[in-house]
């Protein structure tokens, strides 16, 4: 960076007396863009819809028969989801009549640019899926479209899921550029609340053999999601450490855990039914909107050194 | 003011036809696909900004906002010196910083140069024209979806007004804070280096501006010549501090096409010491994000496979 002399040279030695530490060195530097909690209700929805689309469309390609009932009725409530996510998306930005300004074209090193993209496309064969499963309750069915609908919708559905992540960690922003983990947690958790809120459909028709399978899933992913989760801790750790005092992190991260994977587990555990499965659900969204909401402020919090933009 | 502007952006141009509605809406959903024939490269401009002989006169700003037509953000009183503009923002191109470094000891900051360079602990002002880097590798333009940062052709980084969609990826990458949103359009703005005086061959409102020539404009090899020397100059005059700040590249980012002459720390400027491209993470936070989703679908698909017959 420094062409003639570097600064470890030039400031090896400190004249005394000289305020080097002045000027604007404790001043920030950095701009947060006017991301808020619309961007934690977003991370919140593009997890809900895709994690559900690829639950469902994984579970009924590898095993029609038991989970092709259930997914008929997932498709049409991701798309319901992807809807308001895609609202929110368009809703925060500067100027929202523009949004079509970001399919002109296709940068693969812009993460917004690859999630804009996987959405547009995801949304394509989503409807289809969405559409032909509404129209196979009336009768029409036209079963070799809607799986060709489905499997058209993995890879764009798997993007959308996972750029979410690697916009929120890559970039300037304090505590979100040392997130490594923030994508790997994003999209293990969009998967994990899939699978949740199709256990909650399986329940909730009474599809006893998908609901069994369902909620040993949920508890197996459960469990894997403490991992992403605990890395992401990690690399927040020396943000959290300038915001909050060890106490405050501890409580806050034993009320995740608790709230988050030791009662959604112990509800699942203790019944099959679906009140359980719906108490699951509910504490399950409840904690990862908070780990969204929390993670979306870190920039905006003062001591961290950075500015409204 | 604002409100003016906003009224006068409304009215029709004068050049423009009379249009219905839906022809307008599909002028406004059209217009951004045509892409024009990029004009042919320029050897590549920039600034070198000398801050030793900076007076903090603040043309500099004057000029960028007469010239830009950028409205006043007000007079604040920041209790910083004399820097009452506080920061770089989509109405501010040009900030002038002042710094002042005196020991408590000596009871007048009045001292002759030639005591002030005989002395080894100075008491000194440090001023600085502060403004976009213009970086070869800007995360701004990486991290840009629509392409309304481009690098120009005078390799300049150059935002697009009428594309941009006010996303503020570009915002949240920024390591130096540079880029803003508006409030009032809700698009992003920076310095454009004066892309339209550049085009009639003429130096930017700023350099022209400068009293002092702390402001060099003109193609980035003969600045950086140019700034080497002085270096040179300055270290033979007894100012071993002075060091140039982004004229050549380092691991974590990439040179600037608008570099620095300073003679302390970086950060003592409000630039940091050691910027770092957020890009470089990029692919490993997709690795980690493709991971964390593959692993759950690998494990939903297990649970399904094992427990479906």
């Amino acid at each position: 960076m420094h062409g003639t002399s570097t600064p470890q040279q030039a400031f090896a030695k400190p004249a005394p007396g000289v305020g080097s530490e002045s000027g604007y060195a404790n001043m920030p530097v950095i701009k947060v863009p006017g991301w808020h909690g619309i961007i934690a209700w977003d991370a919140l929805l593009n997890g809900m819809a895709t994690g559900l689309f690829l639950a469902a469309a994984v579970s009924e390609l590898a095993a029609p028969v038991i989970f092709a009932p259930i997914a008929k009725v997932a498709y049409p409530v991701a798309l319901v989801l992807l809807l308001f996510d895609l609202g929110l998306l368009v809703f925060d930005l500067g100027d929202p009549l523009r949004f079509h300004h970001m399919l002109r074209i296709f940068k693969p090193g812009s993460p917004m640019s690859v999630g804009t993209w996987c959405l547009t496309i995801f949304s394509l064969p989503l409807t289809a899926a969405a559409a032909l499963s509404l129209l196979a309750e009336t009768g029409l069915d036209f079963e070799w479209a809607r799986i060709l609908a489905v499997v058209l919708g993995l890879l764009p559905g798997f993007g959308a899921a996972a750029y979410k992540g690697v916009l929120l960690s890559t970039n300037a922003q304090p505590g979100w550029k040392d997130a490594r983990w923030m994508g790997g947690y994003l999209s293990n958790s969009a998967i994990l609340m899939g699978c949740a809120e199709l256990h909650l459909l399986a329940a909730l028709m009474g599809q006893r053999p998908a609901t069994a399978i369902l909620r040993i899933a949920f508890i197996v992913l459960l469990v894997l999601n403490v991992i992403p989760l605990g890395l992401l801790f990690r690399n927040l750790q020396p943000t959290h450490a300038q915001l909050y005092t060890r106490q405050q992190q501890w409580r806050v991260g034993v009320l995740i855990f608790v709230a988050g994977t030791l009662i959604p587990l112990g509800l699942t555990l203790f019944s099959s039914g679906p009140l359980s499965a719906f108490g699951s659900v509910v504490f399950l969204l409840l904690e990862s909107w908070v780990i969204r909401f929390v993670y979306v402020k870190i920039p905006h919090t003062s001591p961290l050194g950075s500015k409204a933009g | 003011m604002a409100s003016r502007e906003k009224q006068l952006s409304a009215l029709p141009q004068t050049s423009d036809a009379p249009r219905g509605r839906l022809l307008e809406l599909v002028e406004r959903l059209i217009y951004p696909f045509r892409h024009g024939e990029p004009p042919e490269p320029r050897p590549a401009t920039g600034f070198y900004t000398d801050t030793t002989v900076c007076i903090g006169c603040k043309a500099c700003e004057v000029a960028c906002k007469q010239w830009n037509q950028l409205p006043s953000d007000g007079f604040n009183w920041s209790g910083n010196s004399y820097d009452n503009t506080a920061e770089l923002s989509a109405t501010t191109w040009r900030h002038v910083k002042f710094i002042e470094q005196f020991s408590q000891e000596l009871p007048s900051p009045l001292v002759s140069l030639d005591a002030a360079v005989a002395d080894a602990n100075p008491n000194r002002w440090l001023m600085m024209s502060d403004h976009c880097k213009h970086c070869l590798a800007a995360p701004c333009h990486q991290a840009c979806p629509t392409g309304a940062i481009i690098h120009n052709e005078f390799e300049n980084v150059y935002i697009q007004a009428d594309i941009c969609n006010g996303c503020s990826c570009c915002v949240a990458s920024c390591p130096f804070g540079v880029i803003t949103r508006s409030e009032l359009g809700g698009h992003s703005h920076k310095c454009t280096l004066c892309y339209d005086r550049q085009r009639d061959g003429l130096e930017p409102a700023c350099a022209k501006a400068c009293p002092t020539q702390s402001i060099h404009f003109g193609p980035v090899e003969e600045l950086r010549e140019q700034a080497r020397k002085r270096v040179e100059e300055l270290h033979g005059r007894g100012v071993p501090q002075a060091y140039l700040y982004g004229d050549a590249p380092t691991d974590t980012y990439s040179e600037m096409h608008s570099f620095y002459l300073l003679v302390d720390r970086p950060s003592v400027y409000g630039l940091p010491d050691d910027p770092f491209n957020p890009w470089l993470h990029m692919m490993g936070d997709y690795v980690r994000s493709f991971t964390g989703g593959l692993a759950a679908i690998a494990a939903l698909l297990v649970v399904v496979f094992l427990l479906k017959t």
